[in-house]
């Protein structure tokens, strides 16, 4: 990861919008299956669909050691070779139907695998834990397992689904952990009971013996999984407060995500500065703060869905046929000696604020934080006077942020009080 | 006619100089921008330049009002016969009209109008001019003629009657045009001729042409005013035009916003901008049919009254009437604003000099702006606010600024609400303006003069209603304008567009220098106010927030004077009777008699539809609720103001000022070097918390600081609250701040002005009051209650003599301010010779126990329900809450026994006070979701409840509440299901729910989800889950209506807190005993019956069917039920 930063994705980035562009979109999985298993680098044998449910062609340089079939009705004690049975999918999906709760599901093993596929070529030697969220029958979570990832945590948040993981758990070797806790409902916002599967990360970081780390250390967590729809935006938001501030699972170190996000978010993320509709100050915040990588597009029909009716795929202006896996790995370089995670909450502050209005002049805004000082601002920025808020680049932001934090003026400024103020509306914490 | 008029004429010219100098001047610009206009238009004719006559000018005129009378129809020629009869005298008034200005305008002209002399200059000789111009003016007016008549045969078609008055109307305009110039053009002309009497001569030639062509004018103007009336007729009679589809509600916010810009534009004398905007509509096909008569009519009246205005003030002196305008507002009614002296003086003067500098940059980028407004826009058929710019002088588009700034909270207000205000505000105002222009004032000051006489003459008789008294004077004087006045309420976009504006040009020039207060500082101009943007839920909300700088300027120097608009504080003499639902309480100030939702007007609608004498029991118990005088309880003011200004009291309400606020944390990036990730959010946290604490304190001061300012205000005076209703009928006095809804406070410090003797049971209700105002002894009975008071009459006495020094009984009450002046008012009577015939004038209050459930215990006819709540009688008060709480324990105790870890964990947390606010609330329709909330938060305050089950203990005692009232309430269940299940039906239908309530009162649901401006989609969840207790609120109200006017009949003083009523000591029984009856003579009637048959004969009729019979409700209504207790329980908790 790290080879695709946001910068330097830009210009390339608006190729995913267009279907046809062959070079990230993969129009149907099987064909995406053959094409990227005929590439090169690709870990593991090839492992065709139809001879899935067969454990006969388990690879030999499996360090599991071992596991049931099917959990519930066999425990026959399996060699430390065998291949982990991911169930029929018939099944997987009844029992996906079944969960009270409304959300989608990875069962297609071929998904799974693909998934598995875009976490990594080192899975087996990488350090980093996989938090893998609300896993559901997991498919997913026996495909990274047969993947030889060293540790997998799932966070499950629907009880019904623990039995089936935690007896998994049982046959494996520390391998796998399995948590009740649904991670979009870490250290929630309310003053609510905590119980699960709300949970305060540092108890969960703590139980599972993950202690802080530096920001410029190597990527400590990663996280697949697929955010729940109706809080997509909201969840991306408070994310990206608990980065800049370095709270919750950012203490942790930068932990990288890597999460299925509607099309449509996923096009406002990566909107580049001028595109005065979907460039907002929550795309550019997150191509600030992280390398953004469009893994996959996969779509909606791929995923199963535990009520039809109720999750309807929203609609939007932007096309939104997909869901995009999505990964953003938090930049080593964000923070510096003028940005720390104790004024980075007023950046944020800084860049909602301009980006409220696209078309606002940039020098207005300025002006309006510390006046006469705009002018004299942009000169050092090299930019033009007029310039909108809505054509200035996120990491320009940053440097303006930067210059604006050395300034004596600004520091005089009330409204540097305003940021806490703001983000108690947002309620992260 | 020249002999005679001359010596008067010289006369009256000295003394009148001055009102018509302003006149002229609106003339003067009229008159030049036809001149232009007529200059391009004319091009054609005036190349022949063939010179007609007067004479031609002459006949042009009768044709144009021949026709009109034509289209006019039957109506019309009755019109013309009437002004016919009249002709000779307003001849005679217009000519020395004429003359006098005629006159004046020669000593003028030469200096104003200089603007038409250069633009003319060239194409006019002076011999010949006048002629040329009536030429064109003739053949202007014959162009219109023609050109609306051709638009007339096309119009054909739509054919409506209404459209042909409409078309009508037009040539009597047109005809109208022309005269106008003419007259401009004579003065330009006359200014420029070079012999004075040779101009007098011309002058009086004109004078005479114009006479005649105005006395036309004049009988066409009552043409106009008879097919004005026709129309309405039209209007009332096809009830499609009122119908509540969408459909026709987008053209009525149309129209509404068209007739509004009419209306700015007619009043600010930009005629021409109205009259091109209605053109420019008219001339589109698209847009003409967004036109309705009324429209057209406003362009007609206008220039009719153009006619009229002279001949009024040619009657009038107008400056007398001034003077009496004058009166009137200082009087009664204080046209726009009031100065208050706040309680807590300070010193400083340094806001009240920024204010100056302010102001002066106010106006002055008003002005400017203005220009660049009217510039430019005319031709659009968009609507400008320039218009809206124009209504109120500069000085009060600045006024209404500047003081908002006095109540923006320094956290900030969002740019909505602020927009909103300042619009109100601006339309208030211009509604008094107009009214004034209107010379509706006069009338309303006689007829107001005479019916407070009448008020005051036979206030010991009751047969006649104030409404109808009101009736009757004006019935008596009938001529004149009509006082509904027929101003429109702005469309809410007008009103947020020019509130935006005028914030706007705060943000933009308001500013201060950044070193005043510390000089330390770099001295720059900084702006005062910032629009800035907060995310609610992410969605970014518009906010404009004052630099601290202007918030410490204001805590500072907290401003020796408030301002308040007039119809923020209570009246200073009785709110004019509401005579229809458009009509009453303020004199000037334009109320609603029904309060709604912004953009709601299905309201007006439904009750501009029902029958004037249906509302009028509605109409009079508000009238009487209003007609109540009270006054201030100045002791017991003086104690709390003192308080106030010391450090304020949070256990005694009085809130305290911000010095005693918490001291916000610092957080800087020094400091937090050194913390943990833990201890900084935790920091943040604090920060947070203690910034929320200070703006809620800074709110609860300023607040109180409002209503114990105006209270001080009103220190000696007699006052009135006049009183209006939300949609479902309950009553509220209209000032916002100060009223007896308010707090203990508020409450503490009103009494009636109107004292009564305490009579032989008086001082026994004093005390019983006192007892229930402490909260205690709720479930003894009246006489244990009485027999309480007699014990602590130490306590009482003490309390009253040393409130702040002494024993401090009183501060423990629940409502301690109430009940300390309570003691004081028991003191004085017990001292008093002989306290029967002590003077009160302290209010006694009678408090319903669970009105709501009553409501439902009668409608359902529940035994074992109506005994809970009082309905039946009973040795002891029942109290609902704690019979609820003892059905939730035996549940418990029976879980518990089975085994129910949650259940074992309650023993002994089962209260009263835990399932209180959830019973009362059930009945208004709180959902298991908030019930369960409320509990929560009553688990939490108890300290020894394990926290860790909090969430399930309140999961568990909602259902158990809702179970155990499901047992005492049978009958509610199934009627609020079945309520419920109307609505439903009906709002799934596409229909908003409707019903009349028993007293006529017509009701409709507001609920709509607006998707965008124009199309309004019914909220079905909200229709029907709000039906059941709106439906128990309408009832509600009715019960109290009916009480209040049969306590009027009885010569009771009423008022009325929704369920809380009030009266003199004296008169407590009277009313209980009133109140009891109308609760069974409501009760007695078929209520749900005569809903359900409403409701089938409303939403049924077509090819809709739904199940509306309330199956389980008609059962034997034989039973009436006796209601004993229903006002003797405990003192209502606070809503």
């Amino acid at each position: 990861y790290g080879k695709c930063s946001a910068c330097k994705a830009r210009p390339t980035l608006k190729q995913p919008a267009s279907p046809c562009s062959p070079r990230v979109l993969l129009q149907r999985r099987t064909f995406s299956l053959d094409s990227l298993s005929s590439g090169p680098g690709r870990p593991q044998p090839q492992q065709a669909r139809t001879d899935r449910a067969s454990p006969s062609s388990a690879p030999t340089h499996r360090n599991l050691s071992a596991v049931a079939v099917s959990v519930q009705d066999q425990s026959r004690p399996l060699g430390r070779y065998d291949f982990l049975d991911l169930g029929e999918v018939e099944e997987n999906t009844q029992r996906a139907q079944l969960c009270r709760t409304i959300r989608r599901f990875i069962i297609d093993p071929a998904l799974a695998k693909l998934v598995t596929h875009h976490l990594g070529p080192d899975l087996e030697d990488s350090k980093a834990a996989i938090f893998e969220c609300n896993p559901g029958p997991g498919v997913l979570t026996r495909t990274l397992l047969n993947a030889g990832a060293q540790r997998v945590v799932t966070l499950e948040g629907d009880k019904s689904f623990l039995p089936d993981l935690q007896a998994l758990e049982c046959l494996l070797d520390g391998q796998l952990e399995v948590v009740h806790c649904d991670f979009f409902k870490l250290d929630p916002m309310g003053r609510g009971s905590m119980r699960p599967p709300a949970m305060y990360s540092d108890k969960l970081f703590t139980d599972l013996g993950i202690s802080e780390a530096n920001w410029t250390d190597e990527v400590p967590v990663k996280v697949v999984g697929m955010f729940p729809q109706r809080i997509e935006r909201s969840q991306l938001w408070k994310l990206l407060y608990v980065l800049f501030d370095r709270l919750s699972i950012y203490r942790y170190g930068r932990v990288e995500l890597n999460l299925f996000i509607s099309e449509k978010e996923y096009l406002k993320l990566m909107a580049k500065p001028g595109d005065m509709l979907n460039y907002r100050a929550f795309g550019a915040l997150w191509q600030m703060a992280c390398h953004i990588e469009l893994l996959h597009k996969e779509p909606w029909a791929s995923f199963v869905t535990s009520s039809k009716n109720k999750l309807a795929i929203p609609k939007s202006r932007l096309p939104n046929d997909n869901l995009c896996l999505v990964r953003m790995t938090p930049r080593k370089d964000l923070f510096s000696s003028s940005l720390t995670p104790s004024n980075a909450a007023t950046l944020v502050m800084m860049v909602k604020q301009c980006l409220a209005k696209r078309k606002a002049r940039l020098v207005d805004r300025l002006n309006m934080w510390s006046p006469d000082s705009g002018p004299k601002l942009l000169k050092e920025m090299g930019m033009q006077e007029d310039v909108l808020t809505g054509h200035v680049y996120p990491m320009e932001y940053k440097q303006l942020f930067e210059l604006v934090d050395k300034s004596q003026e600004f520091t005089q400024s009330w409204l540097y009080e305003e940021v806490l103020e703001n983000t108690q509306k947002e309620g992260w914490i | 006619m020249l002999i005679f008029s001359l010596p008067f004429l010289f006369v009256v010219l000295k003394a009148r100089i001055q009102q018509l100098q302003s006149d002229v001047i609106v003339d003067v610009q009229h008159a030049k921008v036809q001149f232009v206009k007529a200059s391009k238009s004319g091009t054609g004719a005036s190349s022949g330049n063939s010179p007609k006559n007067v004479s031609g000018e002459r006949t042009e005129v009768p044709k144009a009002g021949q026709t009109s009378c034509k289209g006019g129809g039957q109506t019309g020629k009755g019109g013309g016969k009437d002004a016919s009869a009249s002709k000779s005298r307003w001849m005679e008034k217009l000519s020395q009209e004429k003359k006098t200005k005629t006159k004046k305008l020669k000593q003028k002209l030469g200096l104003e109008d200089k603007p038409v002399k250069s633009s003319k200059g060239k194409l006019m000789l002076p011999g010949t001019s006048h002629k040329t111009i009536s030429t064109k003016a003739g053949i202007k007016t014959a162009s219109t003629a023609k050109k609306s008549k051709t638009l007339k045969n096309q119009e054909h078609t739509v054919a409506a009657a209404k459209q042909e008055h409409t078309m009508a109307a037009a040539p009597v305009a047109a005809a109208n045009v022309p005269i106008r110039k003419a007259k401009g053009k004579g003065k330009a002309l006359k200014e420029m001729a070079p012999e004075l009497s040779e101009a007098r001569n011309r002058s009086e030639e004109l004078a005479e042409l114009e006479r005649k062509a105005e006395a036309k004018a004049r009988e066409l103007a009552e043409v106009e005013e008879l097919e004005r009336k026709l129309s309405q007729w039209a209007v009332s009679a096809s009830p499609e035009l009122v119908q509540d589809n969408s459909e026709a509600r987008v053209y009525g916010d149309v129209q509404r916003s068209v007739r509004c810009y009419l209306e700015a534009c007619v009043f600010c004398g930009d005629i021409d901008r109205a009259h091109h905007f209605l053109l420019s509509h008219h001339r589109m096909v698209s847009r003409r049919n967004l036109l309705n008569i009324g429209l057209y009519n406003i362009m007609m009246r206008v220039w009719a009254k153009k006619v009229i205005n002279f001949e009024l003030m040619s009657r009038v002196d107008i400056r007398q009437n001034i003077h009496i305008h004058v009166f009137i507002h200082q009087k009664h009614t204080r046209p726009c604003s009031i100065r208050v002296r706040p309680c807590c003086l300070f010193q400083r003067d340094l806001l009240a000099v920024q204010r100056l500098v302010w102001h002066k940059a106010l106006v002055g980028a008003l002005r400017e702006s203005r220009m660049i407004l009217s510039s430019g826009t005319q031709k659009a058929v968009k609507l400008s606010l320039y218009p809206y710019l124009c209504l109120l002088d500069e000085k009060d588009y600045v006024d209404i600024m500047i003081q908002s700034l006095s109540n923006l909270p320094p956290s900030g207000e969002s740019l909505h609400i602020l927009a909103k205000e300042l619009g109100n505000r601006v339309h208030n105002k211009f509604c008094i303006r107009m009214k004034e222009h209107n010379q509706i004032v006069d009338k309303l000051s006689h007829i107001y003069n005479e019916y407070t006489e009448l008020l005051a003459k036979d206030s010991k008789e009751f047969d006649v209603l104030p409404r109808e008294r009101w009736w009757k004077l004006e019935a008596e004087h009938s001529s004149g304008p009509s006082l509904l006045g027929d101003e429109t309420h702005w469309p809410h976009m007008v009103v947020v567009e020019l509130g935006t504006y005028l914030v706007d040009l705060m943000v933009k020039h308001m500013k201060v220098n950044s070193d005043i207060l510390n000089s330390a500082y770099d001295r720059k101009l900084i702006p005062v106010l910032y629009h800035m943007y907060t995310f609610r839920s992410n969605k970014q909300v518009g906010f404009i927030k004052p630099h601290p700088i202007l918030t410490q300027m204001q805590q500072d120097a907290m401003d020796t004077t408030l301002t308040f608009d007039s119809y923020v504080m209570p009246m200073l003499c009785p709110p004019v009777p509401w005579t229809s639902a458009k009509f009453g309480a303020y004199l000037l100030t334009p109320t609603k008699m029904m309060r709604a939702v912004e953009g709601a007007n299905q309201h007006e609608i439904l009750l501009e539809k029902c029958q004037d004498a249906d509302l009028h029991a509605v109409l009079d118990s508000l009238n009487q609720l209003g007609n109540t005088a009270w006054r201030i309880n100045q002791p017991l003011l003086d104690i709390i103001i003192s308080i106030f200004n010391d450090k304020g009291s949070e256990k005694l309400d009085v809130p305290p000022p911000n010095s005693e606020a918490p001291k916000i944390p610092r957080y800087n990036q020094q400091d937090s070097v050194t913390f943990t990730s833990a201890e900084k959010a935790h920091l943040k946290r604090e920060v947070v918390n203690a910034k929320k604490k200070c703006s809620e304190m800074h709110s609860l001061r300023m607040d109180a600081l409002y209503k114990l300012s105006i209270a001080n205000h009103m220190r000696d005076e007699v006052f009135w609250f006049p009183h209006n209703m939300d949609f479902r009928g309950r009553t509220y006095p209209c000032p916002p701040y100060f009223n007896h809804l308010g707090s203990d406070v508020t409450r503490a410090v009103l009494v009636f002005a109107e004292g009564k003797p305490l009579g032989p049971g008086g001082l026994d209700w004093l005390k019983v009051h006192l007892v229930n105002l402490t909260g205690l002894k709720k479930r003894s009975s009246l006489a244990g209650r009485l027999e309480y008071a007699n014990s602590i009459m130490d306590d009482i006495l003490d309390s009253a003599d040393n409130p702040l020094n002494g024993k401090k009984w009183w501060q423990n009450a629940d409502e301690p301010w109430q009940t300390l002046a309570c003691c004081m008012e028991i003191a004085n009577a017990v001292r008093s010779p002989d306290p029967t015939h002590f003077i009160s004038h302290f209010p006694v209050h009678q408090d319903g126990s669970c009105n709501g459930l009553q409501h439902y215990a009668a409608l359902g006819r529940d035994v074992i329900g109506a005994t809970s709540v009082n309905l039946i009688p009973c040795e002891v008060p029942q109290d609902v809450y704690s019979g609820v709480a003892q059905q939730v324990e035996e549940f418990r105790a029976r879980d518990a026994e089975k085994g129910l870890k949650i259940a074992q964990v309650l023993e002994g947390f089962i209260s009263r006070k835990v399932v209180k606010q959830t019973v009362m609330t059930v009945v208004y329709g709180v959902t298991r979701y908030g019930g369960r909330l409320q509990i929560e938060k009553r688990l939490k305050e108890i300290d020894d409840f394990p926290k860790e089950y909090v969430w399930d203990a309140s999961h568990y005692l909602v259902h158990q509440v809702f179970s155990s009232l499901k047992e005492m309430f049978t009958g509610t269940r199934e009627i609020q299901d079945w309520l419920t299940e109307s609505a439903r039906l009906i709002a799934k239908s596409g229909s908003t729910v409707e019903w009349v309530t028993p007293l006529g009162l017509p009701i409709i649901q507001p609920y709509h989800r607006s998707r965008t401006q124009m199309v309004r989609v019914n909220d079905t969840v909200k229709q029907k889950n709000a039906f059941p207790p709106n439906f128990i609120h309408s009832l509600d109200s009715t019960h109290m209506m009916l009480t209040a006017l049969y306590c009027y009949s009885a010569g009771l003083t009423f008022v009325s807190v929704h369920d809380c009523f009030w009266t003199h000591a004296i008169t407590v029984d009277t009313m209980n005993k009133v109140c009891r009856e109308q609760f069974v003579a409501l009760h007695s009637q078929p209520i749900l019956q005569e809903l359900s048959n409403f409701l089938l004969k409303k939403y049924c009729s077509g090819l809709l069917t739904l199940t509306l019979v309330p199956k389980p409700l008609l059962r034997c209504l034989g039973c009436v039920l006796r209601v004993v207790n229903l006002l003797e329980g405990e003192p209502s908790p606070p809503d």
